[in-house]
């Protein structure tokens, strides 16, 4: 009798853990299709354009810098919501839903450790750290996006890794003077908020096949 | 104590690898063979033993097709694999819901 309460306990126990892996894979599936490549598309684009605009319209100061790539980030961040919000609706799916939460919270910690870095360093210097928060900014973005890649197709936490390495590179190439030339840090921006996007929203767009592309 | 709902759970979903398959599918209209490799960091081979042994049991079906000049496996879910997975989360449920304290 003793075996036969613990024995259902057991079971009870393991068809309860099924439960959740089987709600957790599932919601995994619903987040794989969401709309990764046109939101890849529209945060390049904005990269592009804001490069542009920096370099075009001087925008060096630690202040301008800041300001600028910071209203990108705002736009790129609202744009992708609305894309992945308009994705949900033409789904039938809710959009604030478990994996998009999760998704949201894997996100939030590094960007919120880069924003507040980032932040620090351009009210505090007047010049000569923009270089700098760059690749503090790809550094923790590249850390989200490999949070993020727990619950989104394995090439999220690939795409991470390329942010991560370069940034770590850049920053031993900066700090032992290792470049032979000027950085100009809205083209550091632009490739890799920009171009970096681009390509990877293209390459989703080329390789996944129609409802089920990313 | 009722033992039977886990006696009558399906043996061919019961398999770690094919339940996770089958759950994919479940929330998805169809997925690609490498989509499912990669969010299950399943191999190649164990991919395809337990989608073929779903495809057997009429639970899973394949369709192989040409994207971009290159082969493309994607699978779905069935009429019966889709009811035999609600079937078997049904009898999860009552299992939980049978020790759970009133």
């Amino acid at each position: 009798m003793l075996c036969g309460a613990k024995c259902l306990d057991m079971e009870t126990n393991w068809a309860a853990e099924q439960l959740q892996t089987i709600r957790t894979l599932m919601e995994r599936s619903a987040v794989y299709r969401r709309a990764l490549a046109p939101i890849m598309l529209f945060a390049g684009f904005a990269g592009v354009l804001a490069a542009a605009g920096g370099l075009v319209f001087h925008l060096n100061s630690p202040r301008a810098f800041g300001e600028l790539w910071l209203g990108v980030a705002l736009v790129a961040v609202a744009g992708a919501f609305l894309i992945a919000r308009q994705q949900a609706l033409k789904d039938h799916e809710p959009f604030w839903s478990p994996p998009t939460r999760r998704v949201a919270q894997a996100l939030l910690p590094p960007l919120l450790a880069g924003l507040c870095l980032g932040l620090l360093l351009v009210m505090v210097f007047n010049h000569g750290v923009e270089l700098a928060v760059s690749l503090i900014w790809i550094l923790f973005y590249g850390c989200a996006l490999h949070a993020a890649g727990f619950f989104m197709p394995r090439g999220i936490k690939w795409f991470g890794w390329i942010f991560i390495l370069s940034a770590c590179g850049l920053f031993y190439a900066m700090m032992f003077n290792w470049f032979r030339f000027e950085v100009n840090p809205h083209w550091l921006m632009g490739f890799f908020f920009g171009v970096l996007h681009l390509a990877y929203g293209a390459y989703l767009y080329l390789t996944e096949k129609g409802k089920n592309a990313a | 104590m009722n033992p039977e709902p886990f006696l009558q759970l399906d043996r061919v979903i019961h398999e770690k690898g094919r339940l996770a398959i089958m759950s994919m599918l479940a929330a998805s209209p169809e997925l690609s063979f490498t989509e499912l490799r990669d969010a299950l960091g399943m191999t190649d081979g164990n991919l395809t033993t337990h989608i073929r042994a779903l495809q057997e049991t009429g639970y899973v079906s394949v369709a192989k097709s040409y994207q971009n000049r290159r082969p493309l496996t994607t699978c779905t879910l069935t009429a019966p694999g889709r009811k035999a997975f609600a079937d078997y989360i049904n009898l999860l449920e009552r299992i939980v819901q049978q020790n759970r304290p009133k």
